[in-house]
C-alpha cells in the first residue's frame, strides 16, 4: 500500500518541478462484465484516480474495490468477501508508459500503454490498447481489456463456476483534465 | 395415503427452500438513508486516519456507514451525479462525496464555504478519502 502511495506521491510531487503538464481525473469510470450462461453480471466503479504525465507519457491508475457497484447486493458482497478479498487488498493499480505519447495531437489515436497491473495483490505485465484523444483541456482515454482470473488467483468456487466467466471485460474511461492546485 | 404426505412435505420444504434462496440473491442494497450511522466524523478527522495509517483507517472506516461535517470546497456534477468535496488540512487532497441520485437532485441548495454533514459509505482512500451513495443530512 505505501508504494502505491509513493508511486502517486511521485507522479505529484517529484514532476512537479520538472513540469507542471500533469493530467489527472478523480472521478474516471471502469466496468467490468462477466458473460456467462447462466447469467451476465456488471458493475460500475466511477471513483478511478488516473494520473497522465504529459511530459514522460507515464500513466497511473488506482482502484477502489469497494467502489464498484453491482446490481445485486449479494454479488457486491461475494466479490468483494470472498473473490477480491478487498478487505486484505483495498486497491488495484496500473502503472505503465504510453507508448509513443509524443504522437498524440488533436485526433484520436490508437496508442498501447505498457505496465505493470496489480489485482488481488497479483502483479502482472499487460500492455493494454487504447483510444487517446488529446485536447486544450483535456486528455480523453478510453478502451477495453480481458483479465482472466486465474492469473491474479481470484478463485471462483466450483457452486458458482458456470455463472462467471473466466474472463472478464473489463472497459474504461478516463476524461483527464489539467492539474491544479 | 403416506406416499402423498410425503409429497406434500418435500413440496412445501421445497417451496420454503425456494424462497428463502430467492430472497438471498435478491437481497437488496443497504439503503443509506435509512440506517444508523456507524461513525460520526469531521472530514478534517477522517483525511487525517487516512494520511496517518491507511491500513488502519481502512480497518476503522471501509464499508461503514459514515456520517462527515465539513466545509465544501468545491461542488461538480459528472455522469449526472453531484460529486461534493469536502476541505481538509491537506493542499492536495479532499474528503470526496459522491451523492445518490436524491440527493443530486438537491446539489442546488449547495454553496461553496458552507458546513454541511453527508452520510455515505466509505470505500476508501486514493487521493481522497472516497464516500459513496452520500445522502445530505444537514
Amino acid at each position: 500500500m505505501k508504494t502505491i502511495i509513493t508511486i502517486i506521491c511521485y507522479f505529484l510531487f517529484l514532476t512537479a518541478s520538472i513540469s507542471q503538464e500533469r493530467y489527472l481525473t478523480k472521478s474516471g469510470t471502469i466496468n467490468f462484465y462477466s458473460k456467462s450462461q447462466i447469467e451476465d453480471i456488471t458493475a460500475d466503479n466511477n471513483q478511478v484516480l488516473s494520473i497522465v504525465d504529459a511530459t514522460s507519457g507515464k500513466m497511473a491508475i488506482s482502484i477502489l474495490i469497494k467502489s464498484f457497484m453491482f446490481k445485486k447486493a449479494l454479488m457486491q458482497e461475494h466479490f468483494n468477501e470472498n473473490y477480491l478479498e478487498s478487505d486484505r487488498f483495498p486497491k488495484a493499480t496500473f502503472q505503465g508508459n504510453i507508448l509513443n505519447f509524443d504522437t498524440l495531437k488533436d485526433t484520436a489515436i490508437k496508442l498501447k500503454v505498457k505496465g505493470v497491473l496489480t489485482i488481488h495483490d497479483i502483479s502482472k505485465e499487460k500492455t493494454i490498447e487504447a483510444n487517446f484523444t488529446r485536447t486544450k483541456e483535456a486528455i480523453l482515454v478510453e478502451g477495453n481489456f480481458m483479465v482472466i482470473l486465474e492469473e491474479f488467483n481470484v478463485e471462483i468456487p466450483a457452486v458458482v463456476a458456470k455463472n462467471i466467466a473466466k474472463q472478464i471485460k473489463v472497459t474504461f474511461n478516463f476524461n483527464h483534465t489539467p492539474y491544479k492546485k | 395415503m403416506n406416499f402423498k404426505k410425503i409429497s406434500i412435505a418435500i413440496l412445501i420444504l421445497g417451496s420454503i427452500a425456494a424462497i428463502v434462496a430467492y430472497n438471498i440473491y435478491n437481497k437488496p442494497h443497504v439503503n443509506v438513508s435509512e440506517v444508523s450511522v456507524d461513525i460520526a466524523i469531521t472530514a478534517v478527522k477522517i483525511f487525517n486516519d487516512f494520511t496517518a495509517d491507511e491500513n488502519a483507517a481502512n480497518h476503522t472506516y471501509l464499508e461503514k456507514i459514515t456520517e462527515v461535517t465539513g466545509v465544501i470546497s468545491n461542488i461538480k456534477i459528472e455522469k449526472e451525479k453531484g460529486i461534493v468535496a469536502l476541505q481538509t488540512n491537506d493542499d492536495f487532497g479532499n474528503v470526496l462525496a459522491h451523492l445518490s441520485v436524491d440527493a443530486t437532485k438537491e446539489i442546488s441548495a449547495l454553496k461553496e464555504g458552507q458546513t454541511i454533514t453527508l452520510k455515505g459509505i466509505c470505500t476508501g482512500y486514493l487521493m481522497d478519502v472516497i464516500l459513496v451513495k452520500c445522502e445530505i443530512i444537514n
